[in-house]
């Protein structure tokens, strides 16, 4: 899959909705249809709570609509009552006003109802707080720190050298995953809609969430607490893949980045460091060791560019290097303006390579 | 009942009318006519000067009020930094102990005053304001680069000591010896490049000598891209400082490049001896400059600042502590943030802590620049 087209569909919904604005939106049935359609648009796509394909979002799923249709029908109730207090026959509206039912539909109701939901929904938390619990050696475990304004994805690996990636979190089908959740600046808040729940990040402390993606696919995530100016500009994407498909992935992240293969991408390469770029960033068997920004050792393998603001290709790696400020405001990097075109060009090339 | 029988007030109220409105018109024809002489060679009324005079000394004791001097003025590197502008910018028309007002000065009018003489009827405070800010209708004009009060205190160190300097005090402050003729020193397109080297080092120093105060930094073995720009940016006030705008506001395109080869093929120096090291802040310094600190968000200083980097990127092992300072001050105040690579050190700079400006100033005025650490960067 590109992941610039899915990247285009992700970033502006109203793309999924048919049609245009109806000519004569005045009617009411035009209207009607315009507020479905929109309805579905929001139902639907990678960043959809409810297409859930994680355990967790499974677990919250039926919550969700439980919660949603007890909703409904009590509404329902109410309108008919109201209606039958305002309009019915004498006989129904002296039934109406007996005490047993004013206690009964007015106190026991609720009461049961509300309590039956707080249970439902304390033994979904409790599920999750179990799986983290039951977290064994076998879980991989990653750790995901909140920036200004992407994500840093650390997986933890048996040889003990951890693998560095950025806004991007891949899960093997089928096998829980632990994240712990940090940030080191505000208050984050971590959600993939289709995965699990949302936890915040809180700064000075970790949280704990289950992933487990139950189909292989592409879904995205989103910064859930307003972070900032460009708080908006803060997602990710979650790759779900086959277990062995995941392991050759680990293992050919945890190798060191590509070496140019052009002599523009080698090119690259020095203006890379002839630019100090390696202050902030690094890539893997090279002498760039920055903790700053984002680790490039395997950036041009990643489905995006800025946190799932830019597609990942060698013109967004410019206009990202030239123009980053008005892209993303206050971001931490400064512009490098002063690249000379064929420099600038060159200097994409060779990130773009760096899969 | 006295006898007098007072105007009505509508009668007073018409009056006045008529008297604004007259004087309102014989004004307006005043100026239209073009009656008024704005020759330089004619002279104010006596009382027109007066007031003049008046108003404008009122003006500069009221508004130097708030100005307060920095520690020492009586510093002589300091007062050797103002006289070598002083010779440069002030001289031609204000007079200095070796050379008489131009004539062309002379003929302003208000003719600029003899310092040597004019310095003593102002207060140091007043001093500093009028360099700082200039005076209009004067002549007098405002320091190039307003934000530089650091500067203009180097000059005001060097007026305070003006009156009754003699010849050879002048000539030892301003550094004219080292440059002999008519003009003390220039940076005119028409001098040759040593007069121009000669009169770059007349400030910045050379192997022999050590520059005259630490805000003019060592400039051999700098880069020679580096050299450039800077010389271009401060001609074009892309970079804020009233000495050096001055200075190479006058170089031909071609000199720059040529100034900028020469300082770039020497030696760099290490301007702080081992006795003088503060060793606690070169320590904490050294750790800043090589892997940065990442709960703050700084990068690495080595990473750009280092001999292999590009030529752009100034080399900064060597150069005096107070102007690293000073730059990084200037950056982090968004002073110094005209320039695309200004737009990259600005937001670094402004991380910075006071102590952090400090340490790594510390490392960097004594870090070898050909050394190992450089290399390992």
């Amino acid at each position: 899959m590109r992941p610039g087209t899915m990247q285009s569909v992700a970033m502006r919904p109203w793309r999924l909705v048919g049609g245009g604005l109806p000519a004569a939106c005045c009617l009411r049935w035009s209207c009607a249809a315009l507020f479905s359609s929109l309805l579905a648009a929001g139902c639907s796509g990678p960043q959809s709570a409810l297409s859930p394909s994680g355990v967790e979002a499974l677990h919250i799923d039926p919550l969700f609509w439980t919660a949603t249709w007890t909703g409904v029908l009590v509404t329902l109730m109410i309108v008919v009552l109201v209606a039958v207090a305002l309009y019915g026959p004498p006989p129904w509206r002296a039934w109406l006003g007996r005490d047993w039912i004013v206690i009964g539909g007015g106190i026991v109701l609720p009461i049961l109802v509300l309590t039956g939901l707080f249970v439902y929904a304390l033994l979904v938390m409790q599920a999750g707080a179990l799986r983290s619990a039951q977290a064994g050696e076998d879980t991989i475990t990653v750790t995901v720190t909140g920036k200004r304004w992407w994500w840093e994805v650390t997986y933890a690996t048996p040889q003990g050298e951890p693998i560095v990636s950025a806004n991007e979190i891949r899960l093997p089908v089928g096998r829980p995953v632990r994240l712990l959740l940090e940030s080191d600046n505000v208050i984050h808040s971590f959600w993939a809609p289709q995965i699990a729940g949302k936890l915040d990040m809180i700064p000075g402390r970790t949280n704990e969430v289950v992933l487990e993606a139950t189909e292989p696919g592409v879904s995205r995530g989103q910064c859930a607490e307003y972070c900032g100016g460009p708080h908006a500009l803060m997602s990710f994407f979650v790759i779900a893949m086959p277990e062995e498909d995941y392991a050759a992935w680990l293992a050919r992240e945890a190798e060191p980045g590509a070496e140019p293969d052009t002599p523009q991408a080698a090119h690259g390469q020095e203006v890379f460091f002839e630019n100090g770029c390696g202050a902030c960033h690094r890539i893997g068997g090279t002498p760039a060791q920055g903790v700053i920004g984002p680790d490039l050792t395997h950036v041009g393998s990643r489905h995006s560019l800025a946190a799932a603001t830019l597609p990942n290709d060698a013109e967004a790696f410019a206009r990202w290097i030239t123009d980053n400020q008005h892209i993303k405001p206050d971001n931490l990097m400064p512009p490098f303006r002063q690249l000379s075109a064929p420099d600038l060009a060159a200097l994409a090339a060779y990130l773009d390579g760096l899969e | 009942m006295l006898g007098i029988k007072l105007p009505h007030w509508r009668a007073i109220l018409w009056g006045a009318l008529v008297a604004i409105l007259g004087v309102v018109l014989l004004g307006t024809v005043f100026v239209f006519s073009g009656l008024y002489n704005v020759a330089a060679s004619a002279r104010h009324f006596d009382i027109s000067n007066a007031l003049i005079r008046l108003t404008l000394r009122r003006s500069v004791e009221m508004r130097s009020l708030s100005v307060t001097p920095p520690g020492d003025l009586s510093d002589t590197r300091l007062a050797r930094l103002g006289a070598r502008h002083f010779a440069l910018g002030c001289a031609p028309c204000h007079a200095s102990p070796v050379s008489a007002q131009s004539p062309v000065a002379a003929g302003m009018y208000p003719a600029p005053p003899l310092l040597t003489e004019a310095v003593e009827t102002w207060r140091t405070e007043e001093l500093f304001w009028i360099v700082r800010h200039g005076l209009k209708f004067t002549g007098m004009p405002s320091w190039p680069a307003e934000e530089r009060g650091d500067e203009v205190w180097a000059l005001v160190a060097f007026l305070e000591r003006l009156p009754g300097m003699s010849e050879r005090d002048y000539a030892a402050l301003a550094g004219t010896e080292l440059a002999p003729g008519a003009a003390d020193f220039t940076f005119a397109p028409t001098a040759d490049t040593d007069r121009l080297v000669a009169a770059c080092e007349n400030c910045h120093g050379n192997a022999e000598s050590a520059p005259v105060h630490p805000l003019a930094p060592p400039l051999d073995g700098q880069k020679q891209p580096y050299l450039e720009r800077s010389l271009r940016e401060y001609a074009a006030n892309r970079r804020q400082s009233g000495i050096m705008e001055a200075a190479a506001g006058e170089l031909a395109p071609e000199a720059i490049g040529e100034l900028a080869r020469v300082f770039a093929e020497r030696e760099a120096p290490v301007t702080v001896k081992p006795g003088e090291r503060d060793t606690g802040s070169m320590e904490r310094g050294a750790a800043i400059a090589l892997d940065g600190v990442r709960g703050d968000d700084i990068p690495a200083c080595r990473s750009c600042h280092s001999v292999s980097t590009s030529g752009q990127f100034p080399r900064l092992g060597g150069l005096p502590a107070e102007y690293i300072m000073t730059q990084l001050e200037l950056f982090r105040a968004g002073v110094r943030a005209d320039s695309v690579y200004a737009a990259i050190m600005a937001p670094i700079a402004a991380r910075l802590s006071d102590e952090q400006i400090r340490d790594v100033a510390a490392y960097f005025a004594a870090a070898p620049e050909r050394g190992e650490e450089a290399a390992a960067r």
